[in-house]
């Protein structure tokens, strides 16, 4: 298994080095004078252009430009944002949690409904029950989630009001950030101040939407993909054997056939993550959730170059490293590949 | 004895269906994929057609008209269909002209990692050592980044526009080409047939695109569909985003841009341009399902 | 009474506007350790009677039958749960391909042990040794370690052990062996069905043995039904099949044996297939390939004539006729 973890590892490093050289450039195709853009002002004075070429090291040859990055990204300089002059690590590690807690949620979301539907579309293949999930499973596949979010809002929040338009919590509560996952700062708060008791809900209220709304195609997808995989698994001979020993439907389909289903489901759900960053992007602008995803594309809007830079260098690692992990856990999941050479 | 004898003038008599037939056939199985079909070609027709079947100019604002609800809706008039926008435009105008930017953008940027994706995934399966292994490490930093969020940042550097979509959409949609390329290559060359062309003095080109490219082409052309309706979603929302095609130009995502401000009191604005999205999407994710269906059966569990 | 007794079992899927006969009107016994042989071309239904049986074709075929009694209780009138606590136990069963039949998720101990624990009640080290013992008494060298090792880790013949140990972990009554040595390769061929046939005495089980291998049958088994297309061609005793078979269809399954066709220059093989879904003949199924072939036979089914323990379906039985 160590050894199974190590081989996994060495793979990941280039891919490391390969981001780092694509957002290296990323920064060096911006058409014009990077000075100019970076400051925003045209026709500076020559002297200061040169000053400030040679502070940020733009007059060295390209490849100690790279070497320079890559000596600062190990050292955790990452840069300062142009606008806000805090460094692009401390905003990440701020606006962080607000993504993961939306992610976790939506991510549970997807799996537990996309898991029961496939599993149950599969025992009742052909039902109705089974169509259902498979039309509605290519809709929300097929959906556009920056309008499913705004419709969403329309009916449950602006005609229902059942639900709170944006934000992760309501003004009126001022909710010291200890661990950044608004559901476990307002339970800490309201336990031990009770004018905040409603805290909690609140923030779940603001909560509901995103996570539908992030975890629509990942659910669909989920979905498609158990629903097949079983429908596979069902029909291999060891399920006939675990059948032939007398054992119940459900320790059948639970033990013996879903164990052996979710492989490709796991790598399906890994895939996810990627998916799941990229409608963060999405689900935060339209929500106004102050996570990673508004962060970078308000980055982009305003030209903040160190962010944009290197906030996606930090996305894209953990996008990897997710993968590693999920890469790992099938390995747990299936003694095939662990065994391999 | 005897029944072997009747076997082969039998077999002789069996007209074998030309291969559209086959094909049609087997698509027309799939009740579904003809829906889409019918759906998208009544979407092309509006795009090609919308100068003639627009009622109005897309960009025309009617001042006096603003914000009027579709003609089933109280307050709605026959004049406007589907209703006016926040600045008096048309919508129904609007969607049959953003059908031109959308078809477009999915259609260029379908070709634009088509062609370039298959060459590299060639490329890697011909030369696996160096070329093909620099080429898929390459492919892979790609697809470590979420798509959207390579679109966005690769328009973000370029600029906003109709071209830089199509440039950033076609990026982040090369790695699965160059991927699928390589993988149905790498099994095509070890066939018996690409043995026999190589020895009867084929040149690379030929092998390459003569005599495995079209035993690659059917689960290229299910991809390809699948990619063209990711490449609508993607380009309506860097329109959502404002990084798309720019105002005053019609486009379905960027329609929905403004369209947050008036969710208390527009409903049309808010769900017309989407249900367009989502349709046209599903419309050709179903007929991808029947391409599947038809063109490779091997691919049916592969969904 | 006999330890099994199917009588007029029927099995058919497809559509009730359109269904297939699988298995029509089949009646077989099977007495306390007593060795059965069921022998058919591909397709002739013998494993779907027997998974029929088990209650494995899950929802699949309809079965109908008069009777499906084993062991004093009617496995189509019991219910659900209460058959499957004779299944696996008192009747378990063996398939064809080992390679596949095991679950490649979870080492082949856990597999054995699951049934201990399930129809036994076993738990900890109890459960441990009986796996233990199960292991050495399929003879699986180094038993202990094999526990611990996951199917894809095992050959085929090992595998095929491994399975038979779970077949007999509960000390059934009866066990099914559906061509248990079809995929092996042949120098483990014999191996395993010595293997069966050594468990099958010092355990005194009924026997039932799919195969379409008929040497093995005369080695081993006792009885012997013949299966065509979803019915019993011909039912008896092993010697008396194989010294004076009465259905031509018998005559023909046995000619094509190499020891029978002694001085013969081609093995003697019966032309056509198996009538399939949509081309089942009015008349005697064997009746578009029979040699013997009569104008009844194309219009009219025999039914099985049973006299004792042998049984014919033939309209003209191949009374005084020496296999050739």
């Amino acid at each position: 298994m160590f050894s199974f973890i190590l081989r996994r590892l060495g793979l990941l490093i280039p891919t490391f080095f390969g981001i780092t050289l694509l957002t290296f450039s990323l920064i060096r195709l911006i058409p014009g004078d990077p000075i100019e853009v970076m400051v925003g002002e045209r026709s500076l004075d020559p002297q200061m252009h040169a000053a400030a070429l040679h502070r940020l090291g733009l007059d060295k040859p390209l490849y100690l430009q790279y070497i320079d990055y890559v000596v600062n990204l190990a050292h955790g300089h990452l840069g300062d944002s142009l606008i806000t002059r805090v460094d692009v690590w401390t905003e990440f590690t701020t606006l962080f949690p607000a993504t993961l807690e939306l992610a976790i949620c939506a991510m549970i979301f997807a799996v537990v409904l996309g898991l029961l539907a496939g599993i149950v579309a599969a025992i009742k293949r052909g039902s109705l029950f089974d169509h259902g999930v498979m039309g509605l499973s290519l809709t929300g596949f097929s959906m556009p989630i920056f309008w499913w979010g705004l419709i969403l809002i329309m009916f449950f929040s602006v005609r229902l009001g059942w639900t709170p338009v944006a934000g992760r919590i309501d003004l009126a509560f001022d909710i010291p950030p200890r661990t950044g996952f608004m559901l476990i700062d307002t339970w800490l708060a309201s336990s031990r101040d009770p004018s905040l008791s409603g805290a909690f809900v609140d923030a779940l209220k603001h909560l509901i939407l995103p996570t539908i709304v992030l975890g629509t195609i990942p659910l669909a997808v989920i979905a498609r993909m158990t629903r097949s995989s079983m429908l596979e698994v069902l029909r291999e001979d060891y399920v006939r054997t675990a059948r032939a020993k007398g054992l119940s439907p459900s320790r059948v389909i639970f033990i013996h056939a879903l164990r052996n289903a979710l492989i490709p489901v796991l790598t399906v759900i890994g895939l996810q993550v990627g998916v799941l960053m990229g409608g963060a992007v999405l689900t935060e602008t339209i929500f106004s959730w102050p996570g990673i995803g508004k962060w970078l594309i308000d980055a982009i809007q305003r030209r903040d170059y160190p962010v944009v830079q290197n906030g996606i260098l930090l996305v894209a690692t953990l996008v990897i490293l997710v993968n590693f992990v999920v890469d790992i856990l099938y390995g747990v999941a299936n003694p095939r590949i662990r065994h391999a050479k | 004895m005897t029944q072997t004898q009747n076997a082969a003038p039998d077999e002789a008599a069996v007209v074998y269906p030309s291969p559209f037939k086959e094909f049609w056939q087997g698509f027309s199985h799939n009740k579904g994929a003809v829906v889409g079909l019918a759906f998208m070609t009544l979407i092309l027709l509006a795009a090609i057609l919308a100068p003639w079947i627009a009622p109005y100019s897309p960009i025309e604002q009617y001042r006096d008209h603003m914000l009027v609800p579709p003609v089933w809706s109280d307050g709605g008039t026959s004049q406007f269909l589907l209703g006016t926008d926040e600045a008096g435009r048309d919508i129904l105008s609007r969607l049959i002209w953003g059908a031109r930017q959308s078809l477009f953008i999915g259609l260029s940027s379908v070709l634009m990692a088509l062609i370039p994706g298959v060459v590299g995934g060639l490329l890697s399966a011909f030369f696996p050592k160096l070329l093909g292994s620099s080429i898929m490490r390459l492919m892979d930093v790609l697809m470590a980044l979420p798509s959207l969020l390579l679109a966005v940042a690769i328009v973000a550097i370029l600029g906003p526009g109709l071209i830089n979509s199509i440039i950033a959409i076609s990026v982040v949609s090369l790695p699965a080409y160059v991927r699928l390329t390589r993988a149905s290559a790498m099994t095509e060359l070890n066939r018996d047939y690409v043995t026999a062309a190589r020895v009867s003095g084929a040149g690379l080109l030929r092998l390459m695109f003569v005599t495995v490219l079209p035993n690659c082409l059917a689960p290229l052309i299910v991809h390809a569909t699948m990619s063209f309706s990711s490449a609508i979603i993607d380009a309506a929302a860097l329109g959502f985003l404002g990084l798309g095609v720019q105002p005053p130009t019609p486009e379905w995502g960027m329609m929905l841009a403004s369209a947050r401000d008036y969710i208390e009191r527009a409903w049309w604005v808010v769900s017309l341009p989407g249900l367009t999205i989502l349709l046209s999407v599903l419309a050709i994710n179903l007929m991808g399902d029947g391409l599947r269906d038809a063109l490779d059966p091997k691919l049916k569990r592969a969904a | 009474m006999s330890l099994l007794e199917i009588s007029n079992l029927s099995v058919q899927f497809g559509s009730e506007a359109r269904p297939f006969n699988a298995v029509e009107g089949l009646d077989l016994s099977v007495d306390q350790g007593e060795v059965v042989g069921i022998v058919g071309e591909s397709g002739s239904g013998k494993s779907v009677t027997m998974m029929a049986m088990m209650g494995l074709l899950e929802g699949q075929g309809r079965i109908v039958a008069d009777q499906l009694r084993f062991d004093g209780k009617d496995l189509l009138k019991i219910s659900a749960r209460d058959r499957r606590k004779i299944i696996g136990k008192d009747i378990s069963m063996i398939f064809q391909d080992p390679m596949t039949a095991l679950n490649p998720s979870y080492t082949v101990g856990y597999q054995i042990m699951e049934v201990l624990k399930e129809h036994q009640g076993l738990r900890g080290a109890a459960l441990k040794q009986r796996a233990l013992e199960l292991m050495e008494m399929v003879e699986i060298p180094a038993a202990a370690q094999r526990l611990s090792s996951y199917p894809h880790q095992l050959s085929g013949g090992m595998s095929q052990r491994v399975a038979i140990a779970m077949a007999i972990a509960c000390k059934p009554k009866l066990l099914i062996a559906d061509e248990p040595t079809t995929a092996l390769d042949v120098t483990i061929q014999a191996q395993i069905m010595e293997l069966l046939v050594s468990l099958q005495k010092s355990q005194n089980m009924a026997l039932i043995l799919i195969t379409h291998d008929l040497a093995v049958v005369a080695e081993v088994a006792q009885r012997l039904a013949v299966m065509y297309a979803g019915q019993v061609a011909e039912l008896g005793a092993v010697p008396d099949i194989f010294r004076r078979p009465f259905h031509p269809y018998t005559e023909a399954l046995l000619s094509s044996i190499p020891e029978h066709s002694k001085g013969a220059r081609r093995l003697n093989t019966l032309p056509g297939i198996v009538p399939g879904h949509y081309d089942r003949p009015v008349g005697c199924l064997l009746s578009p390939r029979c040699p013997y072939v009569q104008e009844r036979c194309r219009l009219e089914r025999p039914a099985l004539t049973v006299d004792g323990a042998s049984g014919v379906r033939c309209h003209f039985p191949l009374s005084a006729k020496e296999v050739k």
